[in-house]
């Protein structure tokens, strides 16, 4: 079945036909999903929202993109919203515990590579963690991320490369790993 | 060091971060079909409201009209004025009570959803009807009871607030809207204004 014929089924309401274009997207939505939140519960939450969005509004699809590129629009922004949203109330939290003053205080970073480049991607702006989860760790090409997120593709180059730079730059006591 | 080298270990080693476990398909799918099949029900119950949102509103303006009519004031109008009075009372104490057990419904509502952590949009859709009958309400003659008028501003305020809380809520918003209802007594003070029973069966076959 090709994809027009499976978007008029599923328009039509045909259960199996919803299935199966769950089935052939959901792992590369729930794998995003994970690897922007790195939390099972809010990637299962943000996937479930992009499939109960996208079947909402596959009427009005008319096709100009991939159907896989129009679920990944819905799919970024329903993650970047809501972590927006955890972002927002864990910082509330946070301000919580420390005017409590229970707060502990932060953990040294370990001298380990991936654990300190897992914090540098964390503190990368929004942006630019998008772009370099999406094309460094999940292989988006440019054109695809420039479709998703609605920006040019030379926009997600840039700021692909100022990611790296960024990372570079957090990451230079362990140049000695790359330095041949 | 080489960018090249540099790009090479920081994508292998980048392939550690947030890695995903196996994709939950199944359990994911139940809940996207348990959570369509909610939207759908939600949807039936909140259609009757919305019909019952515009016919407040129609009483309203039908009202203010009446009262702009019968301010003018020529003789022949003062000669049918007493009954237009009564007529124009009626209408308002129907809107009100209309007006009011439809608030009642929505914030009773939104607190015990809020509870669960679900307040959504469809709070929000709701709550911008029905502001704007709260701004006809307020500048109709039923605001001239001191109560009643602050009960419409209290109830004003607790609705902007539903109003504009994003898509899916935000539970601190969720928190505060709700400790406001509480601190005011707003749906206290809602019933006691509002005491004999759903809007639907007292006003049945009045119009």
């Amino acid at each position: 079945m090709d994809e027009r014929e499976l978007i008029a089924r599923v328009r039509a309401g045909d259960g199996a036909a919803e299935r199966t274009l769950y089935d052939a997207h959901v792992d590369r939505v729930y794998r995003l999903a994970y690897r922007l939140a790195g939390d099972d519960g809010l990637a299962r939450e943000f996937t479930q929202d992009t499939f109960v969005r996208a079947f909402e509004r596959l009427a009005s699809f008319r096709g100009e993109a991939k159907l896989s590129t129009w679920l990944h629009a819905i799919a970024t922004s329903v993650v970047l919203n809501g972590l927006r949203k955890v972002k927002r109330f864990r910082r509330r939290e946070t301000d919580l515990e420390d005017a409590a003053g229970v707060a502990g205080g932060r953990r040294a970073a370990e001298p380990d590579l991936k654990r300190r480049l897992a914090q540098a991607i964390d503190d990368l702006p929004h942006g630019y963690r998008t772009v370099f989860v999406m094309h460094d760790v999940e292989g988006y090409t440019h054109e695809e991320i420039g479709a998703t997120l609605g920006v040019e593709t030379g926009t997600s180059k840039a700021q692909l490369s100022r990611a790296r730079a960024r990372l570079r730059e957090a990451l230079a006591d362990f140049a000695g790993e790359w330095v041949s | 060091m080489t960018d090249e080298r540099f790009e090479r270990v920081l994508r292998e080693a980048a392939q550690d971060y947030h890695r995903p476990p196996a994709t939950p398909r199944e359990e994911m799918w139940l809940q996207i079909i348990a959570a369509r099949d909610a939207r759908r029900r939600r949807r039936v119950m909140l259609r009757p409201r919305l019909a019952w949102g515009v016919g407040i509103a129609a009483v309203l303006a039908v009202g203010v009209a009446i009262g702009r009519w019968t301010a003018t004031g020529s003789p022949r109008i003062a000669a049918i004025a007493p009954a237009t009075d009564r007529s124009s009372a009626f209408v308002y104490q129907l809107a009100a009570a209309q007006y009011l057990t439809r608030t009642e419904v929505l914030l009773t509502g939104f607190r015990s959803e809020a509870r669960s952590s679900q307040a959504d949009a469809q709070f929000a859709r709701q709550a911008r009807d029905l502001l704007g009958t709260t701004r006809l309400m307020l500048d109709s003659p039923a605001a001239q009871d001191g109560r009643l008028k602050g009960l419409l501003e209290d109830l004003e305020l607790v609705l902007a607030q539903i109003a504009q809380l994003p898509p899916r809520g935000d539970t601190a918003e969720v928190q505060l809207i709700n400790q406001g209802l509480e601190q005011r007594s707003v749906l206290l003070r809602l019933r006691t204004a509002n005491p004999a029973g759903p809007g639907p069966v007292r006003t049945q076959g009045a119009l």
